[in-house]
């Protein structure tokens, strides 16, 4: 059974081995965290900016590298986001961008109707090259791209009023995969240019037959035949 | 009461009260904001509410940790307190710090470091302050006729707080070192030697609950600080995935991290089992319920919920949002907040000779709070999976993701006021207790106030 000095010994020999290996880490941590930051452009601005951070207390609300209050934007790549002219705009005057919402403080540094232009403009500056700074530290790729975003590229659109014009009735279920002019579906391949890329004969067997062309593909069977296949035919070749 | 000085205990005790209470205005001031009513925001903008809101959760903390040192050594020490004069200096320019702290958040008067805002002028003065407190208590254990295992863990683990402290002192123009060196300070206390604290109030109030054999709860002491530091320690590495710190640290954090609920379910085991073998039916029954409480509560808040987040993989997108917030509420609510009211629960009796903790209102204080705590961490939960699927996951605009979450703060408003409600009947029955006995001729009263209470088990 563990004995009281075997639980001591426990906890004093894991303390300091963890302690140890803490520390080391740390030393080599203290090592590359200049180069990896970038030390060497961190420019007398870049740090005056960072005072402005600091003294303001941003991450009370903003986060940095993750860090911060969650209250506010993200700031780590910022600059990349949104470009320095806007955030120097807003910085002027917050309440501009922020109307009903939620409200920024209105800092007098960043204020040309407080400190004067110059000054004003100075401190903004400072402020962008800072996070323009942080924005090129390697966070190991925080934040991450987001993996789920919905492609706004790919959602389906309203076929023109000049392409239905055109089209015979008989086109009217292929539109609900499939655009033309970049109107349309997007489940299927766009039809602009079809007839140059495949030959009549091809086309009519893919259209009576997907699966026996391409099996498992999702283009339907939809037993078109006869004149409506003309019909189609002669309007993709028009494409 | 054994000792007559232990009674400094009950005033900071009374000033964690008012601190603590002051904490949940401000807790409301950030509910309403994140709800769209920012009224105060010319007055309190959201970063000073919160300043305040996290300083004063560390304040009332400390001086919560102070109180119980107050209590515990003498007793663990067989003496009265060294200098019991200096404490009362000590309990006073500590408060006198805190708010002048507070006050000047108000004023823009801050360092921007998430937790460690107090200016640096003031730094110095809560230096001087936790020395002179630690010099109080080492001259007491030291002069005292034994010393205890429970009153080394927690004198080392007040040591070690005060020397973590002053990492977060060094000035660095680089942001990434910055961001390293506070988390020595706020990760190497909460998730370190905080636990140290916690640990000995435990081992102390288990001893006094259940009157187990000391050697017994504090063979198990040294087991539980030592996963707790095995884990904690290299933990760490958990804040350094993505501060510019190399990418080592997600593996060292990563599975360090993964032990760390090990060490609080040790804790909780280590309470619950004590608690069922304790031959003793202890009378103050809700002294045992917080600290079981606190035991269960910090395992899920601490150990459970800080694991749910700190993977590598998921914390690379759950990182910087209010899943941190879930999870840091019900930690600190747990291990933290619960010891100190567990530890108040129990020397109240003892220092004021009253027994109202047989008053209905201090077991609905326990449920409400603990309710509103639970629901609170659900909120907070509910919005923070939301952030993290729209902002992070779908890249929608941050602004827009807060909005719609709004509906959602008033479901955390709503807890907090569950919360709030708890500590109401808490701080009620605080006050039912009246005032320490202060008078020396009713020594009597003083030796033994409450008939069935446990103090002979030393």
């Amino acid at each position: 059974m563990l004995t009281k000095s075997a639980a001591k010994a426990f906890f004093l020999g894991g303390t300091a081995l963890c302690g140890v290996a803490f520390l080391l880490l740390t030393m080599d941590t203290l090592k590359a965290m200049p180069e990896r930051s970038n030390q060497e452009q961190m420019s007398e601005q870049v740090v005056r900016g960072h005072h402005i951070w600091n003294k303001n207390n941003c991450m009370g609300c903003h986060t940095l590298m993750g860090e911060g209050a969650y209250y506010a934007p993200e700031l780590t790549k910022v600059v990349e986001r949104r470009g320095e002219v806007y955030i120097d705009d807003l910085l002027r005057d917050p309440s501009r961008y922020t109307q009903d919402g939620r409200q920024m403080v209105k800092y007098d540094i960043f204020n040309p109707d407080e400190v004067g232009e110059e000054v004003s403009a100075g401190h903004r500056a400072d402020i962008i090259a800072f996070l323009a700074w942080v924005g090129r530290i390697d966070t190991n790729g925080f934040p991450a791209d987001p993996d789920m975003a919905v492609d706004t590229s790919r959602q389906p659109t309203p076929v023109t009023a000049a392409v239905l014009a055109e089209a015979p009735k008989q086109m009217g279920t292929c539109f609900g995969c499939h655009s033309v002019q970049g109107g349309g579906g997007t489940v299927g391949p766009a039809l602009d240019g079809v007839s140059s890329r495949l030959d009549r004969d091809y086309l009519i067997k893919w259209i009576s037959d997907p699966q026996s062309v391409k099996p498992g593909t999702t283009m339907p069977n939809l037993g078109i035949k006869g004149e409506d296949m003309d019909t189609i035919i002669q309007y993709l070749e028009t494409l | 009461m054994k000792y007559k000085t232990q009674k400094i205990a009950y005033w900071f005790f009374a000033a964690c009260m008012l601190l603590f209470s002051l904490q949940l205005v401000y807790g409301f001031i950030l509910g309403f904001a994140r709800m769209g009513f920012d009224n105060l925001h010319e007055l309190i903008p959201f970063n000073t509410a919160r300043a305040v809101h996290t300083n004063l959760l560390v304040v009332w903390l400390l001086t919560g940790f102070m109180g119980s040192a107050y209590y515990i050594i003498p007793e663990e020490s067989e003496r009265e307190i060294w200098m019991p004069k200096l404490a009362w200096i000590q309990l006073i320019s500590l408060l006198l710090v805190g708010v002048v702290a507070v006050v000047g958040y108000h004023f823009n008067h801050w360092e921007g470091r998430k937790f460690l805002e107090i200016p640096r002028e003031l730094d110095y003065l809560v230096v001087v302050n936790v020395l002179t407190f630690l010099l109080i208590i080492f001259m007491t254990i030291w002069t005292g006729k034994r010393k205890t295992t429970t009153a080394m863990v927690l004198f080392f683990g007040l040591l070690m707080s005060a020397l973590l402290y002053l990492p977060g002192m060094i000035d660095f123009d680089n942001v990434t070192f910055d961001s390293f060196f506070r988390w020595w300070v706020v990760h190497l206390w909460v998730e370190g030697v905080w636990e140290l604290i916690m640990g000995a109030i435990l081992s102390f109030l288990l001893i006094k609950l259940t009157g187990i054999d000391r050697e017994v709860i504090e063979k198990w002491l040294y087991v539980i600080v030592g996963f707790t530091f095995l884990s904690g320690i290299l933990g760490t590495g958990h804040h350094y995935y993505y501060t510019g710190a190399p990418r080592y640290w997600l593996m060292v954090g990563g599975v360090f991290s993964a032990l760390e609920p090990l060490a609080f379910l040790g804790m909780a085991m280590y309470a619950l089992s004590m608690a069922r073998r304790g031959g003793r039916k202890n009378p103050n029954r809700i002294a045992l319920m917080w600290t079981l409480g606190c035991a269960i509560m910090s395992f899920v808040g601490a150990g459970f919920l800080g694991f749910a987040h700190t993977l590598p993989g998921v914390n690379m997108w759950t990182h910087g949002t209010l899943v941190t917030a879930m999870h840091g509420h019900m930690a600190f609510w747990g291990a933290y907040a619960m010891i100190v009211l567990a530890m108040i629960s129990y020397a109240l009796p003892q220092l004021t000779g009253r027994a109202m903790h047989k008053h209905w209102m201090a077991e609905w204080g326990f449920w409400l709070s603990n309710i509103g705590m639970v629901c609170m961490t659900g909120a907070f939960g509910v919005m923070g999976v939301a952030q993290v699927y729209m902002e992070r996951k779908a890249g929608m605009d941050f602004m827009h993701v807060q909005e719609s979450l709004e509906v959602h703060a008033f479901g955390l408003v709503c807890a907090g006021a569950l919360l709030t409600l708890g500590m109401v009947f808490f701080i009620k029955n605080f006050i039912s207790y009246g005032l320490p006995v202060m008078d020396e001729s009713a020594g009597a009263v003083t030796s033994n106030p409450v008939p069935a209470a446990p103090d002979k088990s030393l």
